[in-house]
């Protein structure tokens, strides 16, 4: 017991390491909150967004990071629900990966504002039929049930670690004490936690497929080509599902190296991320398929030219690449067993992952590229969106933000549950602090 | 003595003669005087001018009634002209359902309408509310100019999207923006199929010259930075009983503009007003894009029998003002 | 006696040709000797320069630039002696009365802006003498006076023209009719101008499909055709109960996914509000239950 204890928890402390990578971050963090306060200063023309194609990176970069949210539902409640023990290690690493996406999401949003300072509107003055408000509404709600799913399964271990890690940092004393809850693994609280989680569980999947369905709502309610599709909310999810399962591979190859947790997330897992990872590329691939073939099949006036400029005119190249390179080859090398061990599964998921960052740049920018009337009378920089460095440095900023959170929450806590490791391996570590 | 006083000595029996000097002192208020919500603010002014002495004071309210107030009421209502003129731009003209008409075989691409648009509503070149695009529909067709502008649709996709009820519809069809309530999300302009929405990117037109200024969301200046813009079918003007500012400067008669509950729409260059269900009928009238149901208020004349050869358009806008 | 046949319709043919040098723009011989009442002083060159610009140059160019629009008919250049050999009365007749595609100025330009122009186009016109004023004064148009009712049984509106002389009043035969409705941004004419009767009468049928106001008020005028606007008298107008009562509902009546939050579809607020609700009560209500596990203790 005491092994898996210090496993699990060797990694919380202050290292070199971290002092390191945070100083990093949080200087790559000034430098793009600069670019930041000069957004706030001079307004989105900062930004290479104009009057026809006026959504760019940061609505792209939105969509992604929904996208990238929305694989803790499925880890934690669709896997788990059906009684997939092998997810248990994971949960953890797929909820803090949903609640930092899901928290950032909702400052990439306020990024793109022209008015930031008048987000309290959206409350005060909400209309119920903007998409925006039911946009607004499901992150919320997703952020907190996620928040709920990554904080309730850690209470035992917070006891657990309060009263028998020795290395415990003093300055993390208080903060376990309070997240324990006075946990005695009374069966009454069992109960209380165990219904809480299912109840969750069951209420995190309507939340988790509205957000990303909402989402892609703000284009589907529209009546763009390219846009305007019956089945962009299931293509959405099914998309967000392949980015989140790969960034939930990689999230796991960077745990098990750095905090060397290679005899708990084992090869299985990185195979059994695999193969979802290949289960939800089949289906977003049968998404595209639809997406593409039924309207390509017609040719009405609208999505001819919108095909045409993504298949063989200006975003051909960012497009082929990101379909064949990005979707169809990963899927295929991912169906032989050793393209799934660790190091190549990680790999074919960072270019995955890259992928479906363009590929949401794909479905934003072209659609606003070629409205219905032409684009006349304006300048060259309205007709053809290009970002500019300071658009690129917030958009990083938002990167820098989710691997802030993610650090700091895999590095003060355990990346994987204690109690029900040591439960699954018939061991109770809680005996001892019963008393 | 100024007309004024010879006013409040006479009393109410008084000539319609004191009341037209009455006006013609402070005809520097011009317009704003009969928009309501203007006519207040613009009484303070004229108030501060005259340097008041609590007496009361003649005014015309927002039905175009003449009304004695007490100079010191009024000021309090005064206070914030934006929250006044915000009010009243909420409320269409009642009775009223504006259409525009535009008759695409009379434009020869002049372009005063956009200058005229431009100046109105303090835009840069780039920025249109109106725009003369050059179309053709197929390549056997031929090419012709078309000015397009908002088309105010009674469906209107921007108005549904839009999260803060800062973009609204008036019950007199007019679609307006609320700048002072846009968050400059810009989910309208993506909603809106064409292309009609521009959004102040940078510092709007002359915004040092006009800070300060009380903001009329009915023509929509000044112009904020991170907000919405669009045409605005110049809802001040309609008010007062004016022809659009586009409408009126265009030279080749290309405009018609209108009340649809009285079937009438008034041509802005040759001021003759006809039938609007004759002027569509006869001359196989259609609208943008109806296939999508936005039910607009603008229809199109098509372009046959022209009056003017077709040229090509060659006044591109090449820098960012 | 064959060949003089011939030269005769030779002449009557280039005689035709000049006369379709203006084919379908003649001026009423009555107009064509109208001239301005006042002699041209240089404020009204100014203000005829004004004019032009914003009316006129976009299509007939600067005089004398040849920089006119190159549209069928060609506008021309108004300093050519085309327009120079016209007299004041026939320039003033065809700014006023337009022809497509040049608009008629009636109601855009008053008679003295007209005039104003015309001061401007002569200073190009060399030679060009104007008729003194003096020896025209007192000739002033006759005086017509207009009267108006509404026929209920044939529907139609019936305006009688009488002309008021010293000798007492009699009707005016052959006076050209309009009427208008007054609509929001102008006067709306019904139907093309008639003669008066022999008995100075003139019938208008009434289109039945006309909207009026709520109780069907309109505001009906008829006044004579009078392009050079001397009967400034002959008008007359009245508000009559016989147009379509219109009170149309404001378009933002009906609950619409494009309306204020407020008129928002019934079946939008109740889905949002329960979902809300709902999942919000589970929510918090986990959130209260978890808290109690600090009070529960081994026992």
């Amino acid at each position: 017991m005491d092994l898996i204890i210090s496993d699990l928890s060797h990694h919380i402390r202050l290292n070199k390491g971290f002092f390191l990578w945070m100083g990093f971050l949080t200087l790559a963090f000034l430098a793009c909150l600069f670019a930041y306060i000069q957004q706030l200063k001079y307004g989105l023309g900062v930004a290479g967004v104009r009057d026809y194609i006026s959504w760019g990176l940061y609505i792209s970069n939105f969509v992604f990071f929904v996208a990238s949210s929305l694989i803790g539902m499925l880890i934690s409640a669709v896997l788990g629900l059906i009684g997939m023990k092998w997810v248990h290690p994971i949960t953890r690493i797929a909820e803090t990966i949903a609640v930092a996406f899901a928290a950032v999401a909702g400052l990439v949003i306020v990024m793109d504002m022209g008015r930031p300072e008048r987000l309290a509107y959206v409350f005060l003055y909400a209309r119920f039929q903007s998409p925006i408000l039911w946009d607004v509404t499901v992150i919320t709600t997703y952020f907190v049930i996620s928040l709920l799913l990554l904080l309730l399964p850690m209470i035992p271990d917070m006891a657990v670690l309060y009263k028998r890690f020795a290395n415990l940092p003093s300055w993390l004393k208080p903060v376990y004490k309070v997240m324990s809850l006075n946990w005695s693994d009374h069966p009454e609280q069992n109960r209380i936690i165990h219904r809480s989680i299912y109840i969750l569980l069951i209420l995190i999947i309507p939340a988790a497929l509205s957000i990303h369905t909402v989402t892609s709502w703000l284009f589907a309610l529209t009546v763009r080509p390219g846009w305007d599709s019956t089945i962009f909310g299931p293509y959405f999810v099914s998309g967000a599902f392949v980015a989140g399962s790969a960034a939930v591979i990689i999230a796991m190859f960077f745990f098990r190296k750095n905090y060397k947790l290679q005899d708990y997330l084992t090869d299985l897992h990185f195979n059994n991320m695999g193969k979802v990872l290949v289960l939800v590329a089949f289906v977003y691939l049968y998404f595209n398929i639809n997406e593409y073939l039924v309207p390509g099949y017609k040719l009405k006036r609208a999505d001819a030219v919108h095909l045409r400029e993504l298949m063989s005119g200006h975003f051909a190249l960012m497009f082929w690449l990101v379909q064949v390179g990005g979707l169809l080859i990963p899927l295929i090398l991912l169906l032989f067993r050793r393209m799934r061990k660790p190091l190549p599964l990680t790999m074919i998921s960072v270019v995955v992952l890259i992928a479906a960052w363009f590929k949401r740049y794909l479905i934003v920018v072209p659609t606003m590229s070629h409205p219905f009337l032409p684009i006349q009378h304006v300048p060259e920089n309205f007709k053809v969106y290009t970002p500019t460095i300071i658009e690129v440095a917030i958009t990083l900023l938002s990167f820098i933000l989710v691997l802030m959170i993610i650090t700091l929450i895999s590095k003060f806590f355990p990346v994987i549950p204690l109690v029900e490791t040591a439960k699954d391996k018939g061991l109770d570590p809680l005996k001892s602090i019963q008393s | 003595m100024d007309e004024n006083t010879t006013h409040n000595k006479d009393g109410q029996d008084d000539s319609k003669s004191s009341r037209r000097n009455f006006l013609k002192n402070i005809g520097l208020l011009g317009a704003g005087v009969a928009a309501g919500a203007g006519a207040l603010y613009s009484g303070d002014i004229f108030e501060k001018k005259k340097a008041a002495t609590g007496e009361s004071k003649v005014l015309l309210t927002q039905d175009n009634r003449l009304v004695e107030v007490d100079s010191l009421e009024m000021k309090a209502l005064a206070k914030n002209p934006t929250k006044l003129m915000l009010e009243k731009g909420r409320e269409g003209i009642e009775g009223k359902r504006w259409v525009m008409v535009i008759d695409l075989s009379k434009c020869r691409n002049a372009r005063r309408c956009i200058a005229a648009c431009q100046d109105a509503h303090q835009l840069k070149p780039e920025q249109y509310h109106l725009n003369t695009l050059q179309m053709q529909d197929n390549a056997g067709t031929a090419p012709y100019h078309m000015p397009k502008n908002c088309q105010h649709c009674d469906n209107p996709p921007c108005v549904a999207v839009c999260p803060v009820d800062a973009t609204y519809k008036r019950g007199d069809g007019i679609v307006l923006i609320d700048n002072e309530r846009c968050i400059g999300c810009r989910f309208c302009m993506a909603a809106c199929p064409y292309s009609a929405r521009i959004f102040q990117w940078t510092t709007p037109k002359d915004a040092d010259r006009h800070s300060g200024e009380a903001y009329n969301v009915e023509i929509n200046v000044p112009q904020k930075l991170g907000t919405i813009s669009k045409c605005l079918f110049s809802a001040d003007r309609c008010r007062v009983g004016k022809l659009p500012y586009c409408v009126s400067a265009c030279p080749n008669g290309v405009y018609y503009f209108g009340d649809e509950n009285e079937d009438a729409v008034s041509n802005g260059t040759t001021q003759q007003t006809v039938r609007l269900s004759k002027l569509l009928r006869d001359n196989g009238a259609y609208q943008l894009m109806p296939e999508l149901g936005t039910k607009p208020r603008v229809y199109y004349l098509p372009p046959k029998n022209r009056l003017f050869p077709f040229e090509p358009a060659t006044d591109e806008v090449s820098k960012e003002g | 006696m064959k060949r003089l046949l011939y030269i005769l319709m030779l002449l009557a043919a280039v005689a035709t040709r000049v006369e379709a040098q203006n084919p379908g723009w003649p001026v009423p011989d009555d107009q064509k000797g109208k001239i301005c009442l006042v002699k041209f002083t240089p404020d009204m060159v100014k203000g005829g320069e004004a004019i032009y610009t914003k009316n006129c140059q976009s299509c007939h160019g600067l005089p004398a630039k040849k920089n006119f629009a190159a549209i069928t008919p060609s506008p021309g250049d108004l300093s050519e002696p085309k327009a120079g050999t016209q007299k004041d009365g026939e320039l003033f007749y065809r700014i006023t009365t337009g022809k497509v595609p040049m608009p008629e100025f009636r109601n855009i330009l008053t008679e003295d802006e007209r005039w104003n122009v015309i001061a401007y186009l002569r200073t190009f016109h060399k030679g060009y003498v104007q008729p003194d004023p003096e020896k025209m004064a007192g000739t002033a148009g006759k005086r017509i006076k207009l009267s108006m009712t509404y026929d209920t049984l044939k529907k139609r509106i019936m305006v009688k023209a009488v002309e008021l002389s010293k000798e007492g009043t009699k009707p005016a035969k052959g006076a050209e009719i309009m009427i208008f409705v007054q609509r929001y941004f102008g006067a709306m004419q019904l139907t093309d101008p008639k003669p008066t009767s022999e008995s100075g009468y003139a019938g208008f049928d009434w289109p039945q499909d006309l909207p009026g106001d709520k109780a069907g008020n309109i505001i009906v005028s008829a006044r004579v055709n009078d392009p050079t606007g001397s009967l400034q008298e002959a008008v007359v107008s009245d508000t009559l109960a016989i147009g379509v009562p219109t009170n149309k509902p404001a378009l933002t009546d009906t609950r619409a996914m494009w309306s204020v939050s407020s008129k928002a579809p019934i079946w939008m607020i109740l889905t949002y509000t329960l979902a809300v609700l709902v999942v919000w009560y589970f929510i918090i209500y986990i959130i209260l239950s978890v808290l109690d596990i600090r009070k529960i203790k081994q026992a």
